[in-house]
């Protein structure tokens, strides 16, 4: 519904408006400084190109007389829809508002579309220009961030999201869901086709696209920028952002499972701009919390877990029980096996879906309490080199989730 | 006056024969018609449990959300439940028949009489179904929470919310079904009331310790302003 009075008022306003080379919408909560600096930012575009910003708050005064000649021009297009929070906020409102950037771009008749979604710890200049300028120059269909990563921050992403996608669809995309995100023509229409034939449900607008992009085989690339803030842990609700993060992921892979099942491996992606180190120096974490928590889930959630996990799996994390915080350690095998039979148990339904995601905390405490302890003294390059162990060992098991999802019944826990 | 004894006597064992001999054809037919409804239910239940497993039937029970029913099942099984109801209801019309070979007027009362209580049976079945189904989604939901908010008596809660809800099944069926309905209420407040307090007295006896811990950390903290979780989700 809030697409539609988009649409209508689009419609209404884009007699006066005109056409645009590109809209770019700016979601995230930005003080007007902020949004003059994107603005700066996108005049640097190559080729002169014309741009429509979608922005809720007040519009800083945004003059292309007062801007050197060759630069881009720009206007502001006043967005009605809510600013999501982040990639698990509000569901409808995160795919609302993207949605409104597709549609505003389709109707502006734009060749792409960009969304700024986050504070980064660098100044906009270069970034945002490197997100906007592929779609532009180089007819690159999705433009994905490569965020400079704190050792304890991403963890979500770093753990399940970009691991994950990259086993599933071949593609090695550090951040998947961006949510700062350049977007081609082609692609939004897609989205905007499949969001159509879905009857207005099912499509998320950040989980669907990369997994849209790799198996419809357009172009991707990486565009590195720096550190991300990131808004602080709301510790009583992780479980909800669990769920509502990993529900549209799993939804997506039961949708493209024609897809992912013959993909083997994985690729890189192009990549602009040189990779950025921050530093590691970030202070010490409380793995005792963490470990406590998935002790807890492990006494108590055996009986869920044992409709998910086969035996083995059940019989590796008992013996984890009795580790003490100090030594505590969960194999990447092992967590990559949970993650993969929870994604079947969701395509199945085992239990509620809710439930079933929710259940999952515990255990994503668990293997990020593992996580930190290991790299705790660890620097950027040892970081990268983690991560980069535990996507193979997701690309390693997923044999083990391809033979699962094709014969479920031949294991029933 | 010896033979007015010996007439009596012989109308009496006379008048008990006949009544004997008029039942009989009544037992005899109560009998076959048991042996039959016997058979036939037999029969029945194997070919309604053949058809289900061919079916995958448990499978798709649990696909559909009706998991818990395994936990109401005799050996866990949905197939054996549904197969034993079918020929239980077999049984039963078979008595029924017998039954009413006996004496009609009587029968067929005794049969309005069971037929008029049976949508009674139905709502209190489908009661204690749906009581089942939401007492375990509760339980789990309550389960789910409390060990993702670090409760340490989350188990508790989880059972005794799924009591608390199979309690009130059980009594609104009971209700339902008109069984001393004084009694339900009764025992249904009396039972409600405890399981409430009982969980009270649990959670605050219980959460002495949570707070406790609570404060601790919270003095911890003040006491070093400068620390802050760097870990980030998303």
């Amino acid at each position: 519904m809030e697409t539609d009075s988009i649409l209508k008022q689009d419609q209404e306003n884009k007699q006066e408006i005109g056409n645009a080379d590109l809209v770019v919408g700016i979601l995230g909560e930005f003080e007007p400084d902020g949004v003059a600096a994107v603005c700066d930012a996108l005049r640097t575009v190559s080729g002169s190109p014309r741009i429509a910003i979608l922005h809720d708050g007040p519009a800083p005064n945004v003059s292309n007389s007062a801007a050197p000649e060759g630069s881009a021009s720009l206007f502001f297009v006043p967005s009605p829809l809510a600013t999501p929070e982040a990639p698990g906020g509000s569901l409808l409102s995160v795919m609302a508002a993207y949605q409104s950037v597709f549609v505003a771009s389709e109707k502006l008749g734009a060749r792409g579309c960009c969304v700024i979604a986050s504070q980064i710890e660098a100044p906009p200049l270069q970034w945002v220009r490197q997100l906007a300028e592929p779609l532009l120059d180089r007819d690159v269909d999705l433009v994905v961030p490569h965020y400079a990563r704190h050792k304890f921050e991403g963890l979500l992403n770093g753990s399940i999201i970009s691991p994950f996608v990259r086993s599933l669809y071949g593609k090695r995309i550090y951040n998947p869901m961006g949510p700062d995100l350049g977007i081609s023509r082609r692609l939004f229409s897609k989205m905007l086709g499949a969001e159509l034939r879905a009857g207005g449900g099912g499509i998320h607008p950040l989980a669907s696209l990369a997994p849209m992009a790799a198996c419809s085989n357009l172009e991707v690339c990486e565009v590195h920028v720096g550190a991300r803030v990131y808004p602080p842990t709301d510790w009583m609700n992780i479980s909800s952002l669990l769920a509502r993060v990993l529900d549209p992921v799993f939804v997506d892979m039961e949708r493209n499972a024609p897809c992912w099942q013959r993909i083997r491996g994985s690729v890189p992606v192009t990549a602009i701009g040189e990779p950025i180190f921050v530093s590691q120096d970030t202070g010490s974490v409380d793995i005792q919390r963490m470990v406590e928590s998935f002790q807890l889930g492990n006494r108590e959630l055996q009986e869920i877990w044992s409709l998910v996990l086969p035996p083995a799996t059940l019989f590796e994390l008992r013996k984890l029980l009795r580790l003490p915080p100090e030594q505590f350690h969960m194999d990447d095998a092992l967590w990559v096996r949970i993650v993969y039979d929870f994604a079947l148990a969701h395509r199945l339904r085992t239990i509620s879906r809710d439930h079933l995601l929710k259940s999952m905390t515990p255990l994503y405490l668990g293997w990020a309490a593992s996580y930190a302890r290991e790299i705790q003294t660890a620097g950027a390059l040892a970081l990268v080199q983690r991560l980069e162990r535990l996507a193979l060992a997701y690309e390693s098991g997923k044999p083990y989730l391809v033979s699962r999802w094709r014969w479920p019944d031949r294991f029933s826990p | 006056m010896w033979g007015q004894i010996k007439q009596a006597l012989a109308q009496s064992t006379a008048r008990f024969l006949t009544r004997f001999a008029d039942l009989l054809p009544g037992l005899a037919a109560l009998i076959v018609a048991l042996v039959l409804s016997i058979i036939v239910a037999f029969i029945l239940a194997v070919i309604v449990r053949r058809l289900l497993t061919s079916l995958q039937f448990e499978q798709r029970l649990s696909r559909w959300g009706f998991s818990s029913m395994a936990d109401w099942s005799p050996m866990n099984s949905p197939t054996l439940l549904v197969s034993r109801s079918i020929a239980f209801l077999v049984i039963l019309t078979g008595f029924l028949i017998g039954i009413a070979a006996f004496d009609a007027q009587w029968t067929s009362l005794f049969a309005q009489s069971i037929f008029a209580y049976i949508p009674r049976i139905v709502g209190a079945v489908l009661v204690l179904m749906v009581g089942g189904v939401i007492a375990r989604f509760l339980g789990r939901s309550v389960l789910i929470g409390a060990v993702n908010m670090n409760l340490q008596y989350a188990r508790l809660l989880s059972v005794g919310v799924k009591w608390l809800v199979i309690v009130l099944a059980v009594a609104m069926a009971l209700d339902h079904l008109r069984i001393a309905a004084g009694i339900v209420e009764l025992a249904f407040g009396i039972l409600f009331g405890g399981i409430v307090l009982a969980l009270s007295l649990a959670v605050g006896l219980g959460s002495k310790d949570l707070v406790t811990k609570s404060l601790e950390r919270d003095a911890r903290r003040s006491a070093n302003e400068q620390y802050e979780d760097p870990l980030r989700h998303l």
